[in-house]
């Protein structure tokens, strides 16, 4: 599926787009494109809209932490959970995944891939999500 | 579904200026502003959130302050599900308390609570209600206040932050626990005022990080709780209710046994009580459920909160547009309990009546 031409979206830029009913954030990293379904596993937050940041590991020093990954962490707007931009996982447990989608350029033109397989697949609720059954 | 704990916000402090005596607009036009000259006067935590208090999905189209886009929230909060009535709590305001001088403290109240009227409740929206801000530091200043707005059929409830200097059972809050009970408004607590004049030291010091902080907002919950019970405001005013705006809810049992035991062996020391603390807070004391426990394993929780009998005494919040914002279609609570903790018991203790839904874009 187009998004825009690859002109329209420049680094460091994103992009949301509706398919089927889902919103999609397509962004663009140093070059690297990259897509996500905007929603959190968590509870259901616009992940999307999100600040693309960097993170934090411990490091040696008075100060023991240093800032690592700038603009590849993505961190939902809601509760602030950090996923990876490229992988949609989550930092503080791998097996949390924020769906993403492969995104080409073709002629110029990005284009979101939306593999039928490939999205049943990540259908899965991931392992340590208990609660996401809606109340409903 | 009924939202006890929405925040609406100003663009910029300046907007209270209108509504400020000539002295206190004085100090606060031209007098010291920590944060800066659009800023709300406070004396701050001493914690900061390292990514901010609003969801950064909140921010207006028109630019500005989460919540304080009244369109925007509609778009938001108060249509996208389908509110009927939403808890206004402000949003600063509560800071108040953390100011040494009683007299400025009071003056913001009442310019707050003017503001609220002008700016929210005017805007004829019915499905909005509201708080009367007070300053707890300043009880007589607060009853007045108190009693000033007790005729406004929009102010549901009156509002002080859970940071305070002394729990809100002690005699020295007798004055508002009257005005508040003489005008029939629950005394509502919500989370805040964490620093300057609260700066009281908990037992084992302080904690360092936000997120070790966050956990801990049950803290100053538990000292209400306890307080209110021990010196006998419920007996003292039996239509007394005492409301917990974002102070948790799954601690509340361990502390109700607890107090129950204690109260058991030493009850020689308040002898005016004459029930179980646990009777008095099934009664007195309802706590809004935003931000709801989530352990692994959802039954722990459901445990817990039957234990307090949650279907009855537990109000559903979102706390839009704050970062721990809880969804209301996501909300783990026993299905059972759905109608009681999203409407009714907010109905009861605020007396909402049921409203005809308006379509929306129907107002101008």
């Amino acid at each position: 599926m187009r998004v825009c031409a690859l002109a329209e979206l420049p680094d460091g830029e994103r992009r949301l787009v509706e398919v089927d009913g889902r919103t999609i954030g397509v962004f663009n990293v140093e070059g690297e494109l990259y897509a996500l379904h905007d929603r959190c596993p968590h509870r259901g937050g616009s992940l999307c809209h999100g600040r693309l940041t960097g993170t934090t590991e411990a490091a040696p020093g008075v100060t023991p932490i240093g800032y690592v990954r700038p603009g590849r962490v993505l961190r939902c707007a809601w509760h602030g959970w950090e996923f990876d931009i490229a992988t949609g996982r989550s930092l503080v447990d791998p097996r949390i995944r924020a769906r993403t989608y492969p995104v080409e350029v073709v002629d110029g033109e990005v284009q979101l891939v939306l593999d039928v397989r490939r999205d049943e697949a990540q259908a899965d609720q991931p392992p340590g999500l208990g609660n996401l059954a809606p109340w409903r | 579904m009924i939202d006890c704990d929405v925040h609406n916000a100003w663009a910029s402090s300046r907007e209270l200026h209108p509504y400020l005596d000539p002295y206190h607009r004085d100090a606060v036009e031209r007098g010291e502003l920590p944060g800066g000259r659009d800023s709300f006067p406070h004396a701050h935590r001493p914690w900061l959130h390292p990514e901010g208090f609003e969801r950064a999905d909140a921010v207006p189209p028109s630019g500005g302050t989460p919540g304080s886009d009244y369109g925007f929230m509609c778009e938001q909060l108060l249509d996208r599900y389908d509110i009927e009535y939403a808890i206004l709590t402000g949003d600063e305001a509560i800071e108040i308390s953390t100011l040494a001088n009683p007299y400025l403290a009071s003056a913001l109240a009442r310019a707050v609570n003017d503001w609220t009227v002008e700016r929210w409740l005017s805007l004829g929206d019915d499905r909005l209600r509201a708080s009367v801000v007070v300053a707890p530091q300043d009880p007589q200043g607060a009853a007045a206040e108190i009693r000033r707005l007790a005729g406004h059929p929009g102010f549901v409830q009156v509002l002080v932050s859970s940071g305070s200097t002394r729990p809100y059972g002690d005699p020295f809050y007798g004055p508002i626990w009257d005005a508040a009970t003489e005008a029939g408004l629950p005394f509502a607590v919500h989370l805040g005022g964490q620093g300057g004049l609260n700066a009281h030291p908990v037992g084992c010091g302080p904690p360092t990080f936000f997120w070790e902080l966050h956990a801990l907002l049950m803290e100053t919950g538990m000292g209400h709780v306890a307080s209110t019970i021990a010196h006998g405001v419920f007996e003292r005013w039996p239509g007394a209710r005492l409301v917990l705006i974002e102070c948790g809810v799954a601690w509340l049992p361990a502390l109700l046994w607890r107090l129950d035991a204690d109260y058991k062996a030493l009850r020689k020391e308040t002898p005016w009580l004459t029930r179980l603390p646990s009777e008095y807070a099934r009664e007195h004391i309802r706590l809004s459920t935003q931000p709801l426990e989530d352990p692994p394993e959802r039954e722990h929780l459901y445990a817990a909160l039957e234990a307090i009998d949650g279907e009855h005494t537990l109000l559903f919040a979102t706390d839009y547009p704050h970062w721990d914002f809880d969804n209301p279609e996501l909300i783990h609570l026993p299905h059972a309990w759905r109608e009681r903790v999203m409407s009714e018991n907010a109905r009861e203790l605020y007396g909402l009546p049921r409203r005809t839904p308006v379509p929306t874009g129907t107002l101008s």
